[in-house]
């Protein structure tokens, strides 16, 4: 348990640096990449919740995160905006228009009722059949983006959505869901749910309900990522289907595996170390396409650097960089040795 | 507290054509244990996962006190109180030994301060305290083998069933296990199933056994009853062996 503190209090640190820092800088581009990364580290340490603990892999999460944004979507954009920004909205709902923090609570409440209603009977597979599936689920909440056009204005743009995140606000949201998912983890459901991770053989002889605590996980990753994708819905304040789908599903998979899915430090090393390359890649390849030097563009680098990077780190560590102790029971434990070593 | 019997009734296992086990009957009342043995093969493991539900039974049933387990699945008869180590050590590898045995108290739905507690008095007993802190994949075979018995143990079962404990220890190591087991009837009213090759370790610990072969119950009775019975030695060294 102490180890947990120690955890929680280093990884808010960071995050708090890291805010303030790019605070100091005062240049509007870090404000950005900052605020993209405290997003991302809320929809990261969520998809922990249940990857890390349940050890099944979710393609699902993204899917989650769109019916947040688009929730939160239909709930906030002004009134008088709504007519042209969803031209086919049913009639009740085009006087509604309510505070984004509210709308945010409802985005994730939504968002955890699907997860709750499509994912019970999914729950009781496991390995390949529970991965594929959680991809079908991805396609199928896509479909519904790309096609329920009276909510979502089709595959079209939805644009009106009151700018009302920033880099603070983010960063608090991040900081809280590092908690949950480092409280969530040393609960008694984290705790079962992470021995069937294991083995559920032993885990199942000793009684353990693993449907039941798969599904828990998979709510409390469902309702994060919902609020989630609200508060990146007020960030942007515009966007289409296809911000939810595939490319951001791979990106966030990455941060967590390279970081280490079992643990939230990973969760959070991972957010930062691909943001951080992510932006300097990119930096990278507007550079080179600005130059005239070669024949021509250079498309593609960032995607395929950080898929190279992901598959050696498959390689060299297959749990990630944090792959079963979190930062505060490593520094504990290396403080411990020490001590017995100095007797 | 009264004696419950936990019974086994002409319970036959068959896998795509092999009969496993073929009508074997045995039981084991609170506060005793019996030893299973048999050469390889015999279905020793085979009737410790019928019992626990992880293999189907073709006939017969199982039943604790009046409840039937037969038919229930693994996690429901956990929960009635059946509890068992695995053959091959089935430790949550990435957790720590504190959390593995933890896990056994929280599912049984205990707080988790009581979890807590409890798995740092089973640790105490099972001399593993110094390894709390540990990863279960890091431990040797023999710790392994005391982290699934205190693991076994933090479920608090009525019954528990004992798949090879004294595999990959040390002589040491099994004389400790030894004195820990044969306390566990007398302090906690358990009733024990043990399998194990370790003769003098099972012939000590035993107050009956139950000796199969290709599935059948050859004999079963005191420890000097079967030692000396013909079918065991039979089993055991081969025709032959019975008149040398």
């Amino acid at each position: 348990m102490k180890h947990s503190y120690l955890t929680a209090i280093i990884l808010l640190g960071v995050i708090l640096v890291i805010g303030i820092g790019s605070q100091m800088l005062g240049i509007r581009l870090y404000d950005r990449i900052a605020t993209n990364l405290m997003i991302s580290l809320v929809l990261v340490v969520g998809l922990q919740t249940f990857m890390g603990n349940s050890g099944l892999l979710s393609f699902a999460h993204i899917g989650f995160m769109g019916l947040g944004a688009y929730t939160s979507a239909v709930l906030t954009i002004p009134a008088q905006m709504k007519s042209m920004a969803l031209p086919d909205l049913y009639g009740f709902m085009k006087v509604v228009e309510i505070s984004p923090l509210f709308a945010m609570i409802a985005a994730g409440l939504v968002a955890a009722l699907v997860a709750a209603v499509v994912a019970y009977p999914l729950m009781r597979l496991s390995d390949a059949a529970a991965v594929i599936t959680s991809f079908a689920l991805l396609v199928v909440l896509y479909t519904i983006m790309n096609n329920w056009s009276a909510f979502t204005n089709g595959p079209r743009t939805l644009f009106g959505l009151p700018k009302t995140t920033d880099m603070p606000i983010a960063a608090v949201l991040a900081a809280v869901v590092v908690v949950v998912a480092l409280a969530f983890k040393e609960s008694r459901t984290g705790t079962l749910l992470r021995a069937s991770r294991e083995d559920e053989v032993a885990a199942a002889a000793l009684g353990t309900n693993i449907p039941h605590l798969r599904w828990r996980a998979f709510i409390l990753a469902a309702f994060i990522a919902g609020i989630g994708g609200a508060l990146w819905g007020h960030f942007i304040t515009s966007f289409a289907p296809k911000a939810f789908y595939l490319k951001e599903t791979f990106l966030i998979i990455t941060m967590l595996v390279i970081g280490g899915a079992n643990t939230v430090t990973g969760a959070v090393a991972g957010t930062i170390l691909v943001t951080v390359a992510y932006e300097g890649l990119r930096g990278t390849e507007g550079a080179l396409n600005a130059t005239s030097f070669g024949a021509g563009q250079v498309i593609g680098l960032t995607e395929i650097v950080l898929a190279l990077a992901m598959i050696a780190v498959m390689i060299l560590k297959p749990g990630g960089i944090f792959p079963n102790r979190e930062i505060g029971h490593i520094l504990i434990r290396a403080r411990r040795k020490k001590e017995i070593v100095a007797q | 507290m009264s004696e419950t019997r936990l019974v086994v009734n002409d319970v036959s296992v068959e896998f795509t054509g092999l009969r496993a086990l073929d009508q074997v009957s045995l039981f084991v009342a609170t506060g005793e244990i019996v030893g299973l043995i048999g050469p390889n093969g015999s279905g020793k493991t085979t009737l410790i996962n019928a019992i626990t539900g992880q293999v189907k039974l073709a006939t017969g049933q199982i039943t604790l006190g009046d409840t039937t387990l037969s038919g229930l699945s693994p996690r429901e008869i956990a929960l009635r109180g059946v509890s068992r180590s695995f053959q091959i050590a089935r430790l949550f590898n990435t957790m720590t030994v504190m959390e593995n045995v933890e896990v056994a108290a929280l599912a049984k739905g205990a707080s988790r301060a009581v979890a807590s507690q409890s798995a740092k008095m089973l640790l105490g007993e099972l001399g593993l305290t110094v390894k709390a802190d540990e990863l279960g994949e890091s431990l040797s075979y023999g710790d392994k083998r005391r982290v699934e018995i205190a693991r076994a143990l933090a479920a608090e079962p009525r019954f528990l069933l004992l798949d090879e404990p004294a595999a990959g220890m040390n002589d040491a190591e099994t004389e400790t296990l030894l004195h820990i087991l044969a306390e566990l009837p007398k302090k906690s009213g358990l009733g024990l199933l043990i399998i194990d090759h370790d003769m003098g370790l099972i012939m000590r610990l035993c107050s009956r056994l139950h000796v199969l072969a290709s599935g059948h119950t050859i004999a079963e009775g005191d420890a000097a009853h079967v030692r000396s019975h013909p079918a065991v030695i039979e089993a055991y060294l081969g025709k032959g062996a019975v008149n040398a």
